[in-house]
């Protein structure tokens, strides 16, 4: 039996090495498919193992926060009264945000490292150099401990300061990151006072501790200092699993579209091993035989495909990750590590979904042409039948999938649902292209000019291409759908956001510093004549229906909250919306993230506040709230003074007057008298810079996944004409007999290509407009709460159509380099069968 | 003496482990005042730091006994080492930093417990009894306070995971300058340190687990030491004991070992009044008894002189030294041997009690 086995697997095997191209091909939608999907896995896993360290901070365990009640700071003295009342799992924290000239964010994290409960020494580094690596960091002028991924994007060079937009310097630089610290430059709490110029902490972390203990240590505290629970890793999940939900689905995307060219590749490899098959049987192998021959087959291209998949997943996610970490941290303050774990999980499960998928696309159909009797298999008047059988299945089973999503669509609530009906459209789509390009060819046969018979024959010829370029097709509609899909969706995002920034960011400056005395600031820019106006906020970090949530205090008589933007109101417009909460009491604006996630609703009444003292508020109106997780309230700041007794200053906002030419530099003068340091305001035009730069890195991970996607499907194009090459290169030499020319030949292979890929292309412009519809509508809203227009451009469209050509062109210039090698021993052939 | 281990600790923290441990010990000094014969120490003032020298410390041992008469020991130590030669400075950018090293041997077993801090910012230090009016030395809620202006009598108060032990010192004895008049060489090539010590402290205090609390009484000894570069090239450690005889004398000496087996000796012979005579290395016979591989708690057992021979010609002395528990390993940053020895005369009868350190065996 073994002896057999192992001699119908070499007939079967034979194949692969008979058309290392196509076996190259298999492999290599294998690979890039698993590769993309485990990348994002891979990423995902590793962040999800990031945010359950969020319990933990610089791989010390911080289970609890001590932190000023009204965002002012914890006093050094207080953290030393506790520690020396014996609470040694205490260690300070100073967290800073910077900026470079070149606008990139930088997150900076002190702390003392003799107080951190844990040692960051690394007993395996070189004693002498870590005992001056570690004396240089605590002592001035200090070392910025820089990841050196970080270090690379800034171009930062081991020893270099680096130079802030606010013309300060940070410590000299050293590559090196610590457990938990993610993109962020650890200093010690020395620099960071000299870099801030202030004394105060922004917290206390606390270590591990008994609820005894904690009991004690919550009764030392000063009445202003709190002490809270550290729920960032319960938050982080619930905030960004829409986000990772998101990656998954565009991950299994490029695995479908992967799964298209193993279906190419498989097509060719059944259509070439039918006569392998029917001798087989012919010589007596039983049909279990065979199926155990077909399985292990499939069974070895999954681990092969698997493993390499795997590996490529891996350096992709390096790749992605060091962008997405960024984006993690800049939006949802998720710390993600630098240093990427990899699950033996994730390999396990890529294998699973690559069996499953060869299953599918490879022992499937080499089982079903098992099935059949042995020479009704080799006939060609069966593949045709076979042909027109598989549209028409697909066509039904597209028409059943589409039923599927419209009835699913007004029933999803989760981004997974979401993306599921996502997909069934998206499939639905691909499997009733066939049936599109089949329809396409026989209109335009029919309107091509009798007399051009070349043409109509060109054309014509697409009816023997299309088995083989069905598959590419499918793979390249999906391609074009996802890119145009999700860049309509960026587009509209971005436009949305610009214009929603132009709004919100109204004002000159922004500045945050508690020791600044803002209405002294306010009363000296309006009496010295630089000052056109002013909103001085305050605000209160809580829990609302277990999420974080913002109450925020706004002045409603400053230029900003006058135009809020709405996106639901109360009343006539969202002008007297907005009269109605500035004029009567007891009325709330909640972010649309409150309306969308919670599911309130304008006209509701809501209970804001803690416990007893929380008070009831009617919902007036829904304001726009982009890339904020959390949900937020707006409530007059007189309200929030009187109700929350802890409440924090947000910062004040300046609109210069625009007649005063100098009133920039006389704020600043104005700003540095009352105790602000350079880095405590930022200007309007910084701000936006920062948020636009944060909303492109975001979406740039989607660009990357855009464009492997389009890759994977140029190959999947390239695959097919291959074959086709292969199929039919004894035809292409008789017609080459016949006296037609090689270009001729080549634009009869082009032409059903070019006429396939425009009607694709033509398919994926509404489908990519519903895929972005469907995004913007439903799976936006109910992953993040945002809601805005669709933006529909054709400019994208038109770059795809270029870029089609260009794989085309591309494509048919290896098929046709091809052709030159195998044309003249497909002549000589002729010569001999002739 | 007892010091360069403190010194090594010190330089260590809470960075190094390292093939050298002693490396930054033998290291020159440079920029910090160094320690020159011919000082006079002057109390109050020289129990305070002296952060212009590199290394410092104030080490307290105490052989004690419950109510059964059973012997318990304790260890603790504060060590202050200045990271640079620069100018002190308060705040979080000060150059000083803090150790602490506390242990206690009980009938249980050996226990003990490892502290760091910054300078500067309150969380650890010593005062300077003349300012404030009082000696406290500190490192979190570790707490050595005089109740008067010196360092007696004061209250000792720590804790090792949940146990609490707390003293009272008091002296019953006058200090005693090492070396000459508390300038203590450590070689022929000129490392040496400040060095004085307070042998006579009674102590009286208990030691609280959680569940019982043990009263505790016997005697301490006081080490302070200071300098800037107390070990040579050549000097791979030191084996270190002081001894509390039963017939009021005390017994302090040491040997540093030199590569070349010419080890440096010397030492202290305190009589019951107070007096001390000097012992140099002509006058110490000390001889390695035993060695015994012990369990030192980071997956490895290390070989450690454990029993040892002293003869004191001039003194008509010899005594033996052996550990109350082989197991009174310090498993800190850097590793070391500290613990209670009992003390017999050379018929084998019990003579007195005493602690024993020994470094560089790791």
């Amino acid at each position: 039996m073994n002896r057999r086995l192992s001699w119908v697997l070499k007939a079967l095997l034979s194949h692969y090495w008979r058309h290392p191209w196509q076996t190259l091909f298999m492999l290599t939608g294998l690979v890039a498919g698993v590769g993309l999907w485990s990348a994002v896995q891979i990423i995902n896993h590793h962040a999800e193992a990031s945010y359950r360290d969020a319990q933990s901070l610089l791989g010390a365990q911080a289970s609890h926060w001590i932190q000023s009640r009204r965002d002012e700071g914890v006093e050094p003295g207080v953290y030393i009264d506790l520690r020396r009342a014996g609470y040694r799992q205490l260690f300070p924290l100073i967290e800073l945000q910077v900026s470079t000239p070149g606008g990139q964010t930088l997150d900076l994290i002190a702390t003392d490292l003799m107080a951190l409960p844990v040692s960051l020494l690394d007993e395996e580094e070189d004693s002498d150099d870590f005992s001056a690596t570690w004396l240089d960091f605590v002592q001035p002028p200090y070392r910025a401990w820089v990841p050196e991924t970080l270090a690379a994007e800034l171009g930062l060079a081991e020893g270099e300061a680096l130079a802030l937009r606010d013309g300060r310097r940070l410590p000299p630089a050293l590559y090196r990151a610590n457990e938990q610290q993610g993109r962020r430059i650890l200093l010690d709490i020395g620099a960071a006072q000299s870099l801030s110029g202030l004394q105060r902490l922004d917290y206390i972390a606390v270590g591990e501790i008994t609820p005894e203990e904690q009991a004690r240590l919550a009764a030392l505290l000063p009445p202003e200092l709190e002490m809270v629970e550290n729920q960032q890793h319960l938050d982080l999940q619930q905030l960004t699993a829409s986000l990772h939900t998101h990656l998954t689905a565009m991950s299994l995307l490029s695995f479908a579209v992967g799964l298209f060219i193993v279906f190419n590749a498989v097509r060719f490899s059944l259509w070439y091993r039918r006569s392998t098959l029917l001798n087989l049987r012919l010589m007596g192998c039983d049909t279990r035989l065979l199926i155990v021959a077909i399985g292990l087959e499939t069974l070895g291209w999954s681990l092969l495909g698997s493993g390499l998949g795997f590996a490529l997943g891996v350096l992709l996610a390096q790749l992605l990750l060091p962008g997405l970490g960024a984006s993690l941290q800049s939006l949802y303050d998720a710390v993600v590590g630098v240093d990427l774990g990899v699950s033996p999980l994730t390999l396990l499960m890529a294998w699973s979904i690559t069996l499953l998928g060869l299953t599918w696309a490879l022992a499937w159909p080499l089982y079903r042409q098992l099935q059949r009797s042995s020479f009704e298999a080799a006939r060609s008047a069966t593949l045709l039948r076979d042909e027109t059988d598989a549209r028409r299945w697909l066509g039904w089973a597209a028409l059943g999938l589409g039923l599927l999503a419209l009835a699913w669509y007004p029933r999803i609530e989760n981004a997974t649902e979401g993306f599921a009906v996502l997909g069934v459209v998206l499939f639905a789509a691909a499997w009733s292209l066939p049936l599109v390009l089949a329809l396409g060819l026989r209109l335009l046969s029919a309107v091509l000019p009798q007399r051009r018979l070349l043409l109509r024959w060109m054309v014509s010829d697409g009816w023997t291409q299309m088995p083989s370029l069905r598959s590419a097709m499918m793979a390249l509609l999906l391609a074009l759908t996802a890119n145009l899909g999700v860049g309509m969706l960026v587009d509209s995002f971005r436009d949305a956001f610009v214009g929603w920034l132009e709004l919100r960011q109204s004002a000159d400056i922004y500045l945050r510093n508690p020791n600044v005395d803002y209405a002294e600031l306010r009363r000296r820019g309006l009496a010295e004549g630089w000052l056109a106006d002013s909103h001085s906020r305050i605000g209160v970090t809580t829990r609302w229906r277990e999420r974080p949530t913002l109450v925020r205090g706004i002045d409603p008589r400053a230029p900003d909250s006058l135009q809020l933007p709405l996106s639901r109101w109360q009343g006539d417009s969202p002008a007297a919306a907005l009269a109605t909460w500035r004029e009567q009491p007891g009325k709330v604006l909640i972010n649309e993230q409150v309306m969308f996630l919670a599911g309130v609703e304008v006209g509701e009444s809501i209970r804001i506040g803690d416990g007893a003292a929380a008070r009831a508020y009617e919902v007036v109106g829904v304001f726009y709230d982009y890339g904020n997780p959390y949900f937020q309230f707006y409530l007059p700041v007189a309200v929030v003074a009187s109700q929350f007794s802890h409440y924090y200053s947000r910062g004040i906002a300046l609109w210069l007057d625009p007649a005063d030419q100098q009133a920039g530099a006389r704020a600043e003068a104005a700003m540095l008298t009352l105790g602000a340091g350079p880095g405590d305001w930022i200007s309007q035009a910084e701000i936006r810079h920062l948020s636009v730069g944060i909303f492109d890195r975001t979406f740039a991970i989607t660009a990357s996944m855009n464009a492997l996607t389009m890759l994977v499907a140029a190959i999947a194009l390239l695959a097919s004409l291959l074959a086709i090459l292969h199929e039919r290169m004894q035809q292409f030499a008789q017609w080459r007999a016949l006296g037609l020319r090689q270009v001729e030949i080549l634009l009869l292979i082009a032409t059903p290509l070019l006429v396939f890929c425009t009607i694709a292309w033509l398919v994926s412009i509404p489908l990519g407009t519903l895929l972005s519809w469907i995004l913007i509508d439903k799976l936006n809203v109910v992953s993040f709460g945002w809601s805005m227009p669709l933006l529909w451009d054709l400019t994208p469209a038109v770059w795809l159509a270029g870029l089609v050509l260009l794989i085309c062109a591309a494509t048919l210039l290896l098929v046709s380099l091809r052709w030159r090698r195998q044309m003249p021993q497909a002549l000589a052939q002729l010569g001999e069968i002739v | 003496m007892r010091l360069l281990v403190r010194l090594l600790l010190l330089c260590a923290v809470p960075v190094v482990v390292a093939q050298d441990r002693l490396g930054d010990l033998r290291d020159a000094g440079e920029g910090y005042r160094q320690v020159e014969p011919g000082f006079a120490l002057e109390f109050p003032r020289d129990h305070g730091p002296h952060p212009d020298f590199r290394i410092e410390w104030w080490y307290l041992t105490a052989n004690l006994k419950d109510r059964d008469g059973r012997h318990w020991g304790l260890q603790w130590t504060l060590f202050r080492q200045a990271l640079s030669p620069n100018p002190v400075t308060e705040g979080w950018h000060s150059n000083q930093m803090w150790m602490a090293h506390a242990a206690i041997t009980t009938p249980e077993g050996h226990f003990h417990e490892q502290r760091f801090a910054r300078g500067g910012i309150g969380q650890a230090g010593v005062t300077h009894i003349a300012e404030q009016g009082y000696f406290n030395a500190w490192l979190d809620d570790w707490e050595w306070r005089s109740t008067a202006a010196a360092l007696f009598p004061a209250r000792l108060g720590f804790t090792i995971g949940e146990r609490e032990i707390t003293l009272q010192l008091q002296a019953t004895g006058e200090l005693v300058r090492n070396g000459v008049d508390g300038y203590s060489q450590k070689s022929a090539q000129g490392q040496a340190s400040y060095y004085y010590s307070q042998p006579h402290i009674h102590v009286r205090g208990s030691i609280t687990d959680g569940v019982q609390s043990t009263a505790l009484e016997g005697q301490g000894w006081l080490d302070r030491e200071w300098s800037s570069q107390p070990l040579a090239a050549n000097q791979q450690g030191w084996d270190w004991f002081s001894l509390h005889l039963d017939d009021g004398y005390k017994l302090m000496v040491y040997q540093l070992r030199h590569d070349d087996g010419a080890h440096w000796l010397s030492g202290n012979w305190i009589n019951p009044r107070g007096g001390a005579s000097r012992l140099e290395r002509a006058g110490i016979e000390l001889e390695l008894l035993a060695r015994r591989e012990i369990d030192t708690g980071d997956n490895r057992r290390r070989e450690v002189p454990l029993e040892w021979r002293v003869a004191l010609p001039e003194h008509d002395r010899r005594l033996r030294i052996r550990p109350l528990y082989d197991q009174q390993w310090m498993d800190t940053t850097i590793p070391y041997w500290e613990g209670v020895v009992l003390v017999e005369d050379d018929a084998g009868r019990p003579a007195g009690v005493g602690y024993m350190e020994l470094t560089g065996y790791d």
